[in-house]
C-alpha cells in the first residue's frame, strides 16, 4: 500500500513539474507602494477604527490607510514633502498605562512610519475637524494644540526631527498656520492671540489683537479654511469673518454676509463638522447650509452654497445627494446595472426611505479639475461632484464606519 | 441626467431628508419586504430660546423622571457624547470599571416638570474605549472650543488616569439663576 501511494505522490509531482503553467509562479512578500499622489486622492479619517483611508475620487480605489491612534483625525501634509507627520496619543495598554504623545513621521509612498518624535503628552483630545495641528509656511514646523485643560501649543521642527518648545497661550486655543514662523490661536474674548517663532521654532513673539468678534453674541465657528493667505471663518449668524495672515501681523478683515434677507427669513443657517471649504484658483468658497433655529451650528447641510470671493456673492446653490450607506466598508446598493428605470430602484428605496445622516462633511480637491467631495460623520461613504458646475458624479467606499475628517492636501492650490 | 432621473433623485432626496435616522431600520426592513411605510418617529431638534413647550418625547410636565436612555431627555440639551445611561451606569453615574472626570462643561437646561432651568453638569466616563450606544447629539447653549468650559466638543477626559472617552453622565449641580 505505502508503495503504491509513494508510486501515484510521484506521478503526480512528475506532472506538476512537467505541465506547462498557466500562471507564472510569484513568491510571497511584496507589499504595494504608492503612486505619487494627486489632486484627486483625499484622507477619509474615521474616529471609531481609528484610522485614515486614502481613496482615489475618480475609479473609486481604496489606496491605503494610516493607523491614527485616539481621537487624532487625519494628518499633517506639507506640500510637495514625501514625508508627512501624525499627531497621536498612545496609552501603553491601549486604553491604560502610560501616556505617550509623538508626531508620527510618515513616508508618503509606502505609508509606513519611519521614526517619531515625542511631544508633551498634553495633546487637544477633541472631535474636531480643524484647528488641532498644522505645518508652518514652508513645511520645517508642525503645531500640535494641547489642552488639559490649560492650553498651550507644542512645536516640532520636522527638519531636525525635535521637539522645540511648548508654547502657553492663555485664554485661547487651537492653532492656524499664518507663515513660516507665525500661528494663531482663538480666544474667548473674542481676540486671536498671534505667536511669532524665531529661527529655531522657539517664542519670540506673542502679540493678543483686539476682539473682532463677541463669543456671547454671535460666535465664529472652529471650522475656518485658508485660502491663499486668507483664513476664512463663519459665525454661527452665517456671516464670513476673513483674517489676513499675509502681513506682519494676522489681521481679521470686514466681515460679509453668507446670507441675505431672504435667506434669514427662511432660517437657513450655516452648519456642520468640517462645513467650509475653498478653492484658491476658482476663488468660490463653499458652505453648508441647512434650515434650522438657533444653536443649530452643528446641524448637517441639506444645500452646499457657493460663493465668488473677489464679489463676496452667492454664485450657486447646490441640492445634495446623499453620501451613500456601506456596510463594512461594502456599498449598500443594488440593480445599477438593471435597464431603467429599474436602476434607479435602489436610489428610491435606500435613500428615499432610508435617512440621510446629513451631510456634515465638505472638502474641495485642489488643482485644475476640482472635485467637491462630501461626507456624513455617521456614515463612511462619500459623494463627489464638480466643483465647477455643482454636478453629481459619484458615491465612492471608503471601509470607515464614520467620516470624521476630509483632507485633500496634494495638487497645486 | 432625464427629467425621469431628476425626478426620482429629488424625490429620494426630499423623502430621504424629512426621515429620521431611528426609522431607518423599521421602514427598510418594511420597505424591501415591499410593506405599507411606517409613521416618523420625531427628531429632536434644539430648541432656540427658552421657555419652550416639551419637545416630542420629552417627560410629560408632570412626569418629572422622563427617560434618562432617551436623547430627548430634559437634561441632554446639551450633551454630546454617548449617554452613560446606556452604557451600564445612569444618567448620574458612570458605567463599571470608568472613572468620571472631574472637570467638565456646563449646561443649563429646562426641567418641563417644574419650569426651571437648571446647571447640568456633564462629565464623561473615562478609561475605556467609546461605547457607542445612544449617541445623543444637542447643542443649547454650545458654544466653540476657544470657549472651552461651554464646548461639548471637548474630550473632558482630562485629569483622569486615562483620556480615554465611553460615555457621559448629566448631573444636576445647581439652579440657573438669571445673572
Amino acid at each position: 500500500m505505502r508503495t503504491r501511494m509513494a508510486g501515484i505522490g510521484i506521478a503526480a509531482l512528475w506532472l506538476a513539474a512537467s505541465s506547462p503553467a498557466d500562471v507564472p509562479i510569484e513568491i510571497p512578500g511584496d507589499v504595494e507602494r504608492l503612486a505619487p499622489l494627486g489632486a484627486h486622492h483625499v484622507v477619509v479619517a474615521d474616529l471609531l477604527l481609528r484610522r485614515s483611508g486614502i481613496v482615489d475620487l475618480d475609479s473609486g480605489a481604496f489606496l491605503g490607510m494610516f493607523s491614527t491612534g485616539f481621537l487624532t483625525r487625519g494628518g499633517v501634509f506639507p506640500p510637495g514633502a514625501s514625508e508627512f507627520f501624525v499627531p497621536e496619543t498612545y496609552y501603553s495598554r491601549g486604553s491604560r498605562g502610560a501616556r505617550t504623545d509623538v508626531v508620527t513621521i510618515y513616508e508618503s509612498q509606502r505609508l509606513a512610519p519611519v521614526g517619531e518624535i515625542e511631544i508633551p503628552p498634553k495633546r487637544a483630545m477633541n472631535v474636531l475637524a480643524s484647528g488641532n495641528d498644522g505645518v508652518l509656511d514652508g513645511g520645517r514646523f508642525v503645531v500640535v494644540h494641547n489642552m488639559t485643560p490649560a492650553t498651550s501649543v507644542s512645536v516640532v521642527d520636522v527638519e531636525a526631527r525635535t521637539f522645540v518648545e511648548e508654547i502657553a497661550t492663555p485664554g485661547c486655543a487651537l492653532v492656524y498656520p499664518a507663515g513660516p514662523r507665525r500661528f494663531f490661536s482663538l480666544c474667548a474674548n473674542g481676540s486671536l492671540l498671534s505667536v511669532t517663532l524665531d529661527e529655531n521654532g522657539n517664542k519670540q513673539r506673542v502679540r493678543r489683537s483686539d476682539p473682532f468678534f463677541d463669543p456671547q453674541v454671535d460666535p465664529i465657528t472652529e471650522k475656518g479654511i485658508r485660502v491663499g493667505d486668507t483664513w476664512i471663518f463663519a459665525s454661527f449668524e452665517g456671516y464670513a469673518v476673513p483674517i489676513d495672515v499675509s502681513g506682519d501681523e494676522p489681521k481679521p478683515g470686514e466681515r460679509w454676509s453668507l446670507l441675505d434677507e431672504a435667506d434669514r427669513a427662511d432660517s437657513w443657517r450655516i452648519g456642520g463638522s468640517q462645513h467650509l471649504a475653498g478653492h484658491a484658483g476658482l476663488g468660490r468658497l463653499y458652505s453648508l447650509v441647512h434650515q434650522g433655529g438657533a444653536d443649530s451650528h452643528k446641524e448637517p447641510g441639506t444645500e452646499l452654497w457657493v460663493y465668488d470671493l473677489a464679489r463676496r456673492e452667492r454664485v450657486q446653490r447646490i441640492d445634495l445627494e446623499h453620501a451613500g450607506f456601506e456596510l463594512l466598508g461594502e456599498p449598500i446598493s443594488f440593480g445599477e446595472s438593471w435597464p431603467w428605470p429599474l436602476n434607479r430602484l435602489s436610489d428610491l428605496l435606500i435613500y428615499g426611505l432610508a435617512p440621510s445622516f446629513g451631510i456634515s462633511h465638505v472638502v474641495v480637491t485642489r488643482g485644475n479639475d476640482p472635485l467637491i467631495v462630501t461626507g456624513s460623520s455617521l456614515g463612511g461613504s462619500l459623494a463627489v461632484y464638480e466643483a465647477e458646475t455643482g454636478t453629481f458624479l459619484r458615491r465612492v467606499t471608503t471601509g470607515n464606519f464614520t467620516v470624521q475628517r476630509l483632507q485633500a492636501p496634494w495638487g497645486a492650490n | 441626467m432625464t427629467i425621469i432621473d431628476r425626478w426620482f433623485a429629488r424625490t429620494a432626496r426630499r423623502l430621504a431628508q424629512h426621515t429620521s435616522r431611528r426609522s431607518f431600520l423599521a421602514r427598510f426592513g418594511v420597505a424591501i419586504a415591499g410593506g405599507a411605510a411606517l409613521p416618523l418617529l420625531p427628531v429632536a431638534r434644539p430648541a432656540g430660546a427658552a421657555p419652550r413647550e416639551p419637545a416630542p418625547g420629552e417627560p410629560d410636565p408632570t412626569s418629572p423622571e422622563g427617560d434618562p436612555n432617551a436623547c430627548t431627555y430634559w437634561r441632554y440639551c446639551a450633551v454630546d457624547g454617548f449617554l452613560s445611561s446606556c452604557c451600564g451606569g445612569t444618567h448620574t453615574s458612570c458605567p463599571p470599571g470608568t472613572e468620571m472626570s472631574a472637570i467638565t462643561w456646563l449646561g443649563t437646561c429646562r426641567n418641563p416638570a417644574d419650569g426651571k432651568d437648571y446647571v447640568i453638569s456633564y462629565n464623561d466616563c473615562c478609561g475605556k474605549d467609546i461605547c457607542g450606544r445612544c449617541f445623543c447629539q444637542r447643542n443649547e447653549g454650545d458654544k466653540p472650543v476657544y470657549y472651552t468650559h461651554k464646548s461639548n466638543d471637548i474630550n473632558w477626559c482630562m485629569g483622569t488616569e486615562s483620556s480615554i472617552y465611553n460615555s457621559t453622565v448629566a448631573v444636576v449641580v445647581g439652579v440657573a439663576t438669571e445673572s
